[in-house]
């Protein structure tokens, strides 16, 4: 799952025929100032300017200024860029024009294990989530395209009326067009508002999730996609991602602050399993890792230097399961290559590591690892024998 | 029994190297279980018509490529199965040519990273068709004693060790294909092994959950209790806890579920598969997923680690209740033959070597000449001459003598285009032959009459100056024994006429002060013969052979280095004709003496 801020995630539906504000990404004043000369609309209409990152709470932090003309909006603009918030900082405005409006509604689209699912409801903003019942279901199946009158009767059953009743039945048929042809898994917006102007439907606020895995077949997605946490990744977890863009396999890497048990486990699965034994013994997780599908040496010595450079760590948890193909001792090399290098570079002074695997050459790699003991490393080095996480357990004995 | 795959399971692989791993690793499976290879063919499109070996034992089976699904079952009507091993953005395409087929009950696919879309439609189509699709992102599928789909199960020696060879009684659906063989192993181990283990996948919406298997496993009476491995996100698990909750099972379920960490964790952070995307205290998260199954009657341990003891738990029940029995163990079970490599390895064989080599070695990490490094020798100002002298004598020459053999290379490295080797290269290069065959149509010259006197030159001045002959002598010898003087003599040069070549080597090695008795003698006889006849002088050959017999190159070694001298100017020969784009070149009637007999009538034949 993949999320987009709202500057390409509005681009999307505006492809697909919603109607949304007139808006500018940008990441100068300057930039902003020449807009202002060229489009009508940011001297004309008020403005709202918000940051273009992935944060929540955007208002509390001062991050979304209201009902502003371009003086303002530049002012603004000055003002955010650059301001830092936790890791994350502030590079993009999205500036875009207010639309006056008295009514809201709300519409989304989500994906479910049987098909996918359209919500309607005539209330929005903060209105709806304190009012769920109001929402409107229409469960689609997967492959089913939703017909007119189905779509009718959603908006119908949400209250819609009148003109207004094809407005929204239109919408929400454009909504589940953007979500389908886009790969989406969750497209919502809230509020729908009615313009003034000309009672016509506009998407104000969008969230967009799309299927990352689809990329391929959407070569105008040109947009980077957000990190779902809440703060930027941080140049190592950046690094590691470039390398398992490249490989055949996969590492990953996300960093924690404040923790002091490094992770260097194998598996999707194996790796939460340890991250759950770490927590269930009182722990504090120093990073999520993961190594699978037979990387190649040099991409797991990559991720062993990152794992080693977390600071203060005191064990390091190399474990995993028995693996079907990824063969052990050609990992291991890579992660005895890295631990070499750390140990070089003044790394891993009082750091204990722990190892436990199975897995094709496991005895070969097993036995590498145990011979780090004469290069002077405090590592402990157990097989299939020993249960999967009960290294955890020796581990935070110790400290 | 087991459930999905059996004895009577034939697989097509769709795919290409990932396939062919895999059908390597279930060939192993059957080799153990004494089974013939149950992957009949391979549909992969660049190499239809083909085929892909397949160590089976210690021989190896052609299993054949096809270009479709289709083609595959018309040849091999008995399969059942299709692996997809296609990349994510052609997999769906693939898991619909498999469901389409009619004689194909059972896709399972490994690819990782499918659209979700396509995963939903895939497994909707299979519904529809009442056939089964299990995964993406699956690991494979085994039942122990019969069937092995795909790479589950890992090595030979952990398919022994997990006792995957014979039947037990439990059950295994794992998302986590690496934690599949961690049950397998643990259910072997703890109990009496599994009868089925599935890899269902990491992603939100695999193909066919936990409750379709579940409700398979009820209806399998050798399967006695089910271990499933969940994860956090989506709701498999829920929908598992309410199938067993729902009435009076005859399995039982032990399960475990991952993600409790998230609970500690920065609001927001979420990682593993992709299914495990959703959930903090509410639904889909592990403590609500973990509580849903205790509350429908399953085991749920605390913890990973106390997976093995409640399988054990669950076994001495089994046991004591007679439902089942102790299994009994097969007393011999194949051995994987070793390959050669590994056989070495562990002291196991000698093998007489085919060949010896005294002079390189390249094994690691760059070549060394006679025991020096290359880079070495770079680095501490060697040259290509000292490469020739460790390569073709086996020692260290002297800076002295590297000089020598560089000016020797150099006076000898082309000699024009009308001499023989030069002609032959340039004749090749004309009617397109590549370089090093028309360099190699060049060297083919070399020979008794054009530059191929060195060594035998060296060898006669080399005999005469051991056995302290006189000229005369030596002449004497020559004509009773050999003939012409090898190294004496030239077609155009002459005493009046003479080889600067000649001049410039003889000058610069006897201005070093060294001792070339060699070189003295060929000089002493050079005066001899000149004097019968003037152009028997000492020629380029004679003159080379005799420095480097002087300076020890051994006598076989000689024409080597006209050999290799020249070869520098045949590859300028072919690249200087390839540059002007030479066009198809033949001899002139006029060049030619036709001296074969006249135009006539050919006999009848009898």
């Amino acid at each position: 799952m993949a999320k987009v801020l709202e500057g390409p995630g509005m681009g999307l539906m505006k492809k697909w025929g919603l109607t949304v504000p007139n808006y500018v990404v940008v990441t100068s004043v300057d930039e902003l100032a020449k807009l202002g000369q060229a489009n009508e609309w940011l001297k004309k209409s008020k403005l709202v300017v918000k940051a273009h990152e992935a944060l929540g709470s955007r208002f509390k932090l001062g991050l979304v200024k209201v009902d502003l003309d371009l003086k303002g909006a530049e002012a603004a603009t000055k003002e955010m860029i650059g301001r830092h918030v936790g890791s994350i900082t502030v590079a993009q405005v999205i500036v875009s024009e207010m639309i006056p409006h008295k009514e809201e509604y709300y519409c989304a689209v989500k994906s479910t294990r049987t098909g996918t699912d359209i919500l309607v409801a005539n209330c929005g903003g903060i209105e709806v989530e304190s009012n769920w019942e109001r929402v409107n279901r229409l469960a689609l199946e997967v492959g089913q395209q939703p017909s007119a009158d189905a779509l009718e009767r959603l908006a119908k059953d949400a209250g819609f009326t009148g003109s207004l009743l094809k407005k929204m039945t239109d919408f929400a048929g454009k909504m589940f067009t953007c979500f389908d042809s886009e790969d989406a898994h969750y497209l919502e917006v809230n509020p729908v508002v009615l313009r003034e102007q000309d009672s016509e439907l506009i998407a104000l606020d969008a969230v967009t999730l799309l299927d990352g895995d689809a990329k391929f077949r959407h070569p105008d997605w040109n947009f980077a996609f957000a990190a779902e946490f809440g703060r930027a990744y941080s140049k190592h977890e950046m690094e590691i991602m470039a390398v398992d863009s490249k490989i055949k396999g996969s590492v990953k890497f996300i960093e924690i602050p404040g923790g002091d048990t490094a992770m260097l486990p194998a598996g999707g699965g194996a790796s939460i399993y340890y991250s759950d034994a770490v927590v269930a013994r009182g722990g504090k997780l120093a990073n999520y890792a993961e190594y699978s599908g037979d990387p190649p040496d040099w991409a797991v010595e990559v991720l062993t230097d990152k794992v080693c450079s977390l600071p203060g760590i005191k064990n390091i948890i190399v474990g995993g399961a028995i693996a079907n193909f990824t063969d052990v001792k050609k990992t291991f090399g890579g992660i005895i290559n890295g631990f070499r290098k750390a140990k070089s570079e003044g790394k891993l002074k009082g750091v204990k590591i722990w190892v436990r695997r199975g897995g094709p050459r496991e005895k070969e790699g097993l036995d590498a690892m145990r011979a780090l003991k004469d290069e002077g490393f405090d590592i402990n080095v157990f097989d299939r024998n020993t249960p999967l996480t009960d290294i955890v357990d020796k581990a935070l004995q110790n400290t | 029994m087991s459930i999905l795959a059996n004895k009577d399971t034939y697989v097509v692989i769709q795919g290409g190297v990932a396939g062919v791993n895999a059908a390597r690793r279930m060939a192993e499976f059957c080799y153990l279980i004494k089974r013939s290879l149950n992957v009949m063919a391979f549909v992969y499109p660049p190499d239809a018509g083909k085929t892909n070996e397949i160590p089976y034992g210690s021989g190896l089976l052609a299993i054949p490529i096809y270009k479709t699904v289709a083609e595959a079952t018309k040849h091999h009507p008995q399969i059942n199965t299709s692996l997809v091993y296609i990349g994510a953005d052609r997999a769906m395409r693939g898991g619909m040519e498999a469901l389409d087929d009619p004689h194909i009950k059972l896709v399972s696919m490994i690819t990782e990273g499918v659209p979700e879309k396509d995963a939903k439609i895939l497994g909707r189509h299979a519904t529809k068709l009442g056939k089964v699709f299990n995964g993406p992102s699956s690991i494979g599928i085994v039942s122990a004693g019969s069937c092995r789909l795909g790479v589950i199960g890992g090595a030979f020696d952990n398919l022994v060790l997990s006792k995957l060879y014979r039947e037990g009684s439990f059950g295994v659906i794992t998302k986590s294909g690496g934690l599949s063989n961690e049950i397998i192993w643990i259910c072997s181990q703890f109990a009496d092994g599994i009868t089925t283990a599935i890899g269902i996948g990491g992603d939100a919406y695999p193909g066919t959950d936990y409750v379709s298997y579940l409700e398979m496993f009820e209806n399998d009476p050798q399967t006695k209790a089910v271990v499933i491995v969940g994860e956090m996100g989506g709701d498999l698990e829920e929908r598992a806890a309410e199938w067993y909750g729902a009435k009076t099972r005859r399995v039982k379920l032990i399960a475990v579920v991952s993600g409790f960490c998230q609970e500690s964790l920065p609001k927001g952070m979420k990682f593993g598969h992709a299914g495990a995307k959703e959930g903090l205290k509410g639904e889909g998260s592990a403590r609500f997923k973990s509580d849903a199954l205790k509350k429908a009657g399953s085991i749920v341990p605390a913890t990973f680690g106390a997976l093995g003891p409640a399988i054990k738990e669950i076994y001495q029940e089994l046991l004591k209740s007679g439902l089942v029995k102790e299994p009994v163990e097969l007393a011999v079970l194949p051995k994987l033959p070793k390959s050669i490599e590994e056989a070495i390895k562990a002291d196991e064989v000698m093998v007489p070597p085919l060949i010896r080599t005294t002079i390189s070695d390249d094994r690691g990490d760059e070549p060394c000449y006679d025991g020096y490094p290359a880079s070495e020798l770079i680095n501490k100002g060697y040259e290509i001459p000292h490469v020739v002298g460790l390569l073709w004598d086996k020692r260290l020459i002297s800076k002295q003598e590297a000089e020598i053999v560089k000016r020797i290379m150099m006076l000898s490295a082309d000699h024009g285009p009308c001499v023989s080797g030069a002609m032959g290269t340039i004749i090749a290069a004309c009617a397109g032959i590549g370089l090093s065959q028309s360099v190699a149509a060049g060297l083919i010259m070399i020979g008794p009459r054009f530059g191929g006197a060195v060594t035998d030159a060296g060898r006669y001045f080399k005999h005469a100056v051991d056995n302290k002959m006189s000229v005369d002598e030596f002449l004497t010898y020559m004509k009773k024994n050999v003939g012409p003087v090898p190294g004496i003599g030239h077609r155009v040069k002459s005493l009046r006429n003479p080889d600067k070549r000649v001049k410039e080597l003889v000058g610069y090695v006897k201005s070093l002060n060294i001792k070339t008795p060699c070189l003295d003698f060929a000089l002493e006889v050079e005066q001899i013969t000149s004097v019968k006849k003037d152009n028997l002088i000492l020629n380029v050959d004679g003159t080379m052979a005799a420095v480097l017999v002087d300076i020890g190159f051994p006598v076989d070694s000689l024409n080597g280095f006209f050999i290799l001298s020249r070869t520098i100017g045949l590859i300028g020969h072919w690249v200087d004709q390839k540059r002007q784009d030479s066009r198809l070149i033949r001899l002139f009637d006029y060049l030619v003496n036709y001296a074969a007999p006249k135009r006539r009538e050919v006999p009848p034949l009898k």
